[in-house]
């Protein structure tokens, strides 16, 4: 960022239905070529946040600037339309018109800004080159599968080579292995084009692998922002550690600066990185940042459990291992077998201890 | 927007309404417009009506205990059994309601009237005694409301049993249950929610049911409560104050009626309305198909074939006779009912009224329509409510608020054609709303908001977008409003003046003053224009949908 203004800024958004505020105090910036994430589950106003961004909602409260520009302002009582705004958008449900070829669902936007038809041809035919549908062309679009679709409505989306691109939830609607292979489509595009983007998902593990800096919302608020590394490895809240990812959340309290006593008085080594509050009552543990180990001996920051049950989900096993706090899930490769009932240490290493 | 419509649709709709209320409390009178006296005399005559109102729960009871058999057993039939033809005869059991209880009565009039009726001209050429069967009766008029008006039982309950998961008689079987249990055990109890709250709507439908009623019941002198506010507007003096306290108390337990349907609806339904369309299993029944199918097609030819076989019959000759050698056929009667000033007219006037209701209609109601359901204008629920109000009041006794309100305006458009449109768009505005609505709800507000966001412009979204798309629903609405115009009784019959006639009451009057042969001749040409309107629709939904598809 060097000197120049966020594609998106957004300070202090609030959005109210009726009474209810389903967007309240939300504040941050995507910079130019960037794809920044809204992630979250239903109803926690990341959907909201996106459509006050199009302008197809009306906030009550903040500023919203694209490119500098300033398109909401409740203090200046300015709305841009959104029209007027330059924003383009890919709707969950597509939103492909039925009853127009899909030459003419990619023109819309190009004939709106009444360019000339040569122009529009070309713009057209690269966007849909870039989706790899000039084929279908002149197909109606009611006759188009689930993933063709939403090709079009990238194709549509990019063809007018719009300042920012929003995505909303743009892949919920197609299955597990079209949806993987679309999300890295999706990245490439990005990249390949240096669209600035702005995307709405509650898929966790799409947000973390789409995403250069994600942002995670609770209740109509930001819970954390930071890249998919930091969310992944110090989430900051509950909240977070239990929505993205998988976690172990020990109770129990610190014991002194460098450990934390769970239930049966069982001690967790701490980072010296971060040291503690004091206050804290949780400890996090990804189930992926744990190691089991065969033999029993006995090394610092180890315990030792019995495995209680063996899941063998193919690109990795689950297990449920009691221990003195009760009873922790391990995620392992497939590789590492233990028979249910077989004794086991169990190792991590203090920074992946994370208090809340 | 919001404003000026609620503005607009409150004057059409609640003006008559208060008009109604003013009449009703009229102790003074009656002629005297508005009252010098107020009280609540009228209501407290009602008692003395206790004939009326006797003959009327009578009637409706009998005519929705018909209703609902033929529905059921139907609805039953064509959901869930496998019969041959059945998509044909789906089309064919709405027929009835479009030939509408007016034709219906006619036609049953012709065939089952006492000495003269076609059955029993039959009958005493075999050398019966007496009358096999006589329409001019309590169970006769029952009879003809039934198959004529109770086809939303059909409907209603039709759609009870497509709408049941057949994954919860599956289980029934699955867990050993044989055919004839499960039909016991699951089946009934998920469809009675269904099927009771069809009879209460259409009980209600029948306490306003006016036209088999007048045409049936008059000659015996027999009045259900729809009748006798007509008698009482005609009689001289006029008792308006009466017709209108009984209007209003049928409207109150016609609307405390339909909240009873709407409750059993609402609470019954269990988990068979999940809001997903499942494809019913249809049984199949062997043999008995053919059994069935006699059913189907002996319902069709009750409620259609007869009744327009018999109107044709009396239509072509001078004098009606069932017996073809004695017979005399002429067009007479048709150059009677085209070219007879008055009655030329009424025709023409339907259909200027039809099209131009249609297309104003068409509009008005897409305005309304998206005001409602796709602004954010607030109002626009107190707007919803309004413009269906109409629905919720009996035809005739809005009909009559109608009347008052528009006499007592200092408009000289009393006894105008320019009255009964604009009567026919506050009445017809409920029906034009809903079918649209029905389209406008199924189409993506994100294929609206994706072309705002492309950059178009408010008028440019409705031109390239959501008109194309609600194309299929404006032309519902249309040719529904246009037929229900062609059809219309209820209020014309009061709004109607001398150079103004149009063609329901035109039949009635036919039918009273001269011959079956002419009111025969009329009843089937307002048929047939309604038949033209529904093949229009269908041919035109046909195309669309080709091309959409």
């Amino acid at each position: 960022m060097s000197g120049e203004a966020p594609r998106i800024e957004v300070e202090g958004l609030g959005v109210r239905y009726a009474e209810v505020a389903a967007v309240e105090g939300v504040g941050f910036a995507v910079a130019r070529g960037e794809l920044v994430t809204l992630l979250g589950p239903s109803g926690c106003g990341k959907t909201t946040t996106l459509r006050a961004i199009a302008g197809l909602e009306q906030p009550s409260a903040g500023n919203i600037r694209l490119a500098g520009r300033t398109v909401y302002s409740a203090a200046e009582r300015r709305n841009v339309p959104a029209e007027r705004r330059g924003v383009s958008m890919v709707f969950q449900s597509y939103a492909i018109w039925p009853h127009m070829t899909v030459f003419e669902n990619v023109a819309y936007g190009l004939r709106v800004r009444r360019l000339a038809k040569a122009e529009i041809e070309r713009s057209v035919g690269r966007a849909l080159d870039l989706v790899q549908m000039q084929a279908l062309a002149g197909r109606p679009a009611s006759r188009l599968s689930g993933g063709q679709q939403q090709r079009v409505a990238v194709a549509r989306a990019i063809a007018f080579e719009p300042e920012v691109l929003l995505f909303d939830e743009p892949l919920s609607n197609l299955d597990a292995r079209l949806r993987a292979a679309m999300r890295l489509e999706l990245r490439e595009l990005q990249r390949r084009l240096g669209i600035t983007a702005l995307y709405v998902t509650h898929d966790q593990e799409e947000a973390l692998a789409i995403s250069d800096r994600v942002i995670v919302m609770n209740a109509g608020r930001i819970e954390q922002e930071g890249t998919p590394e930091e969310i992944y490895a110090r989430p900051c809240s509950r909240f977070v550690a239990d929505f993205v990812g998988a976690a172990n959340l020990i109770p129990g309290r610190v014991r002194d600066i460098g450990h934390f006593e769970a239930a049966g008085g069982l001690l967790l080594p701490l980072p010296s990185s971060r040291p503690p509050r004091g206050d804290e009552t949780t400890l996090a543990l990804r189930t992926a940042y744990i190691t089991l180990l065969a033999d029993a001996t006995q090394a610092p920051d180890t315990a030792r459990g019995v495995i209680h049950r063996r899941m063998f989900h193919g690109d990795f096993i689950q297990y449920v291992v009691d221990w003195p706090a009760g009873q922790l899930i391990v995620r392992r490769p497939p590789t590492e077998l233990f028979a249910e009932g077989a004794a086991v240490t169990i190792a991590f290493a203090p920074e992946h201890c994370v208090l809340l | 927007m919001t404003a000026p419509a609620l503005l607009l649709c409150g004057c059409l709709v609640l003006y008559p309404v208060f008009f109604l209320l003013q009449e009703s409390l009229n102790a003074g009178d009656p002629m005297q417009f508005p009252p010098l006296q107020y009280g609540l005399d009228n209501f407290r005559a009602i008692p003395d009506d206790a004939r009326v109102i006797g003959n009327t729960a009578l009637v409706a009871l009998l005519a929705t205990g018909m209703a609902i058999a033929f529905g059921f057993v139907l609805a039953w039939i064509l959901t869930r059994t496998v019969i041959p033809g059945r998509r044909l005869l789906e089309r064919l059991m709405e027929l009835p309601y479009y030939m509408t209880p007016l034709v219906g009565a006619l036609a049953w009039g012709v065939l089952a009237g006492p000495k003269t009726g076609f059955i029993n001209q039959l009958w005493h050429a075999l050398g019966g005694g007496g009358d096999l069967v006589n329409v001019y009766s309590p169970l006769g008029i029952a009879w003809v409301m039934a198959l004529f008006e109770g086809t939303v039982a059909f409907v209603m309950i039709a759609a009870a049993m497509k709408s049941m998961d057949p994954s919860l008689e599956e289980s029934s079987r699955v867990l050993g249950a044989g055919k004839l249990r499960t039909t016991l055990m699951v089946t009934l109890p998920l469809v009675a929610p269904g099927v009771l709250s069809a009879a209460v709507f259409v009980f209600a439908e029948m306490l306003g049911a006016f036209a088999a009623a007048f045409v049936l019941g008059i000659p015996g002198r027999f009045f259900v409560i729809t009748t006798a506010i007509w008698e009482a507007t005609l009689s001289y003096p006029p008792d308006y104050g009466r017709a209108a306290a009984l209007g209003l108390s049928l409207f109150a337990v016609m609307l405390l009626t339909l909240s009873l349907a709407r409750l059993i609806m609402r609470r019954g339904s269990f988990a068979t309305i999940s809001g997903k369309a499942f494809r019913p299993r249809a049984v199949s029944v062997g043999r008995l198909r053919w059994a069935l199918l006699a059913i189907c097609w002996a319902y069709v030819a009750l409620a259609v074939i007869l009744p327009l076989a018999a109107l044709l019959l009396t239509s072509l000759q001078s004098f009606a006779t069932v017996f073809l050698a004695q017979s005399r056929f002429t067009f007479d009667n048709y150059r009677a009912a085209l070219q007879m000033g008055a009655l030329g007219l009424a025709f023409t006037n339907s259909l200027i009224l039809g099209l131009a209701v249609a297309s104003i209609g068409a509009l008005v109601t897409f305005v309304l329509v998206w005001i409602i359901y796709r602004s954010r204008a607030p109002g626009r629920g107190l707007l919803e409510y309004v413009v269906m109000f109409p629905q919720a009041v009996p035809r005739m006794v809005f009909g009559l608020g109608l009347l008052w309100a528009w006499v007592n305006i200092p408009l000289p458009i009393y006894g105008t054609l320019w009255l009964l449109g604009l009567a026919y768009l506050t009445v017809f505005l409920p029906l034009g709303l809903r079918t649209l609505a029905g389209v406008v709800l199924q189409v993506d507000r994100g294929l609206e908001e994706c072309a705002r966001v492309c950059g178009a412009s408010w008028a440019r979204q409705m031109r390239t977008v959501t008109l194309p798309l609600l194309r299929p629903g404006l032309v519902a609405a249309w040719v529904l409003v246009f037929i229900a115009s062609v059809r219309e009784l209820g209020v014309s019959i009061f709004l109607m003046g001398p150079n103004s006639k149009v063609i329901a009451p035109a039949i009635v009057n036919a039918w009273l003053s001269s011959s079956a042969g002419l009111s025969s001749a009329m009843a089937l040409l307002q048929t047939g224009t309604v038949f033209a309107g529904l093949v229009l629709l269908l041919v035109l939904f046909r195309s669309l949908g080709r091309e959409t598809a």
